[in-house]
């Protein structure tokens, strides 16, 4: 834990500001669009609470039961294959769209994670295991196998380059 | 034990209710980012039919698999979405080096939250992570589907 703690402020006017502009033009010319388009994003809002939480309850967790120094042993300069091991998994395993992460990726990163396993957790993600027989059934156990095979690849190759540019 | 002067005085660990209470605010304080990223997304979703998305591919693989993942990376939502669309534009003859592109970058990119990765997360990390996925996007795309190529 740090020192001093930031008062509360909510981040991100600017974003909430641009979104609601957009949606007066979008209603401005296409009332039922709008409609349409906000009734949706209600459904979005929803569906991903569940996953809120559980990214609450997770960061929270993890807060409590490991130290920085652990994390940074585990997933910081020097934690080698298994961290990148870890990364893997956890991308692989976490659900949820790539936005719901980001406060834990923040938290993590201030406690001394390195970037490229940031990376390799965020394209790790690609693999979706609950939606796995689905893309069988879409395009092919021999896509499916090749396309998760070729993903796990590609993590650890943009980890990799991510960790030469961090050095650059 | 060692003495009282060399003993350093350590603050009692937070309990896990204190934890999940600062945990808590600093997800609030970012509600107003994931609320505009939650509507533009909505917006998208109403607004991009599977039409008007396989209009913009011209059957030349190699540019298909660009364009894939640009509009891949533009469109979010459920990955499942991008497997129906996907499979509709594989049965309307888009190569498979295109859909591959487009269902791998619905889920690696996101060109609508895009600022707030940036806001969140830092500029450069944002550049790098994006740019370095964007181009691994297409080089997964090209290698699963050659391969499925080449063994089916």
């Amino acid at each position: 834990m740090k020192g001093k703690e930031k008062p509360f402020a909510f981040r991100g006017k600017f974003f909430i500001a641009l979104a609601f502009v957009v949606y007066v033009v979008v209603f401005f010319f296409d009332q039922q669009l709008g409609l349409l388009a906000l009734q949706k994003s209600g459904r979005i809002l929803l569906k991903i609470l569940p996953v809120f939480a559980v990214v609450i309850l997770f960061t929270a967790f993890l807060n409590y039961v490991l130290k920085p120094k652990q994390l940074v042993k585990h997933l910081g300069e020097e934690s080698g294959v298994k961290g990148l091991c870890i990364a893997l998994i956890s991308g692989v395993l976490s659900h949820g769209p790539m936005y719901a992460w980001y406060p834990l990726i923040e938290d993590l990163r201030g406690h001394g994670v390195k970037d490229s396993l940031i990376v390799v957790f965020f394209y790790a993600r690609a693999i979706k295991l609950p939606f796995l027989p689905l893309m069988i059934d879409y395009f092919g156990l021999i896509f499916t196998l090749s396309l998760s095979f070729f993903i796990l690849t590609g993590a650890l190759l943009q980890g990799w380059i991510v960790g030469q540019l961090e050095r650059m | 034990m060692a003495g009282p002067e060399k003993e350093k005085r350590k603050l009692p660990k937070p309990s896990f209710p204190q934890i999940l209470k600062k945990t808590s605010l600093a997800f609030l304080a970012m509600i107003p980012m994931l609320v505009s990223i939650i509507g533009l997304v909505g917006l998208l979703q109403v607004t991009v039919s599977p039409e008007r998305l396989s209009s913009v591919f011209s059957g030349n693989a190699l540019t298909d698999t660009l364009v894939g993942t640009l509009s891949g990376a533009v469109a979010q939502g459920n990955p499942v979405v991008s497997y129906l669309l996907g499979g509709e534009l594989l049965a309307q003859g888009i190569s498979l080096y295109a859909v591959s592109a487009f269902i791998l970058s619905w889920v690696t990119l996101g060109f609508i939250h895009l600022p707030v990765e940036a806001e969140v997360l830092g500029f450069r990390f944002t550049l790098y992570r994006n740019v370095s996925a964007f181009f691994i996007t297409m080089l997964v795309a090209v290698l699963s589907s050659f391969t499925v190529q080449a063994l089916t």
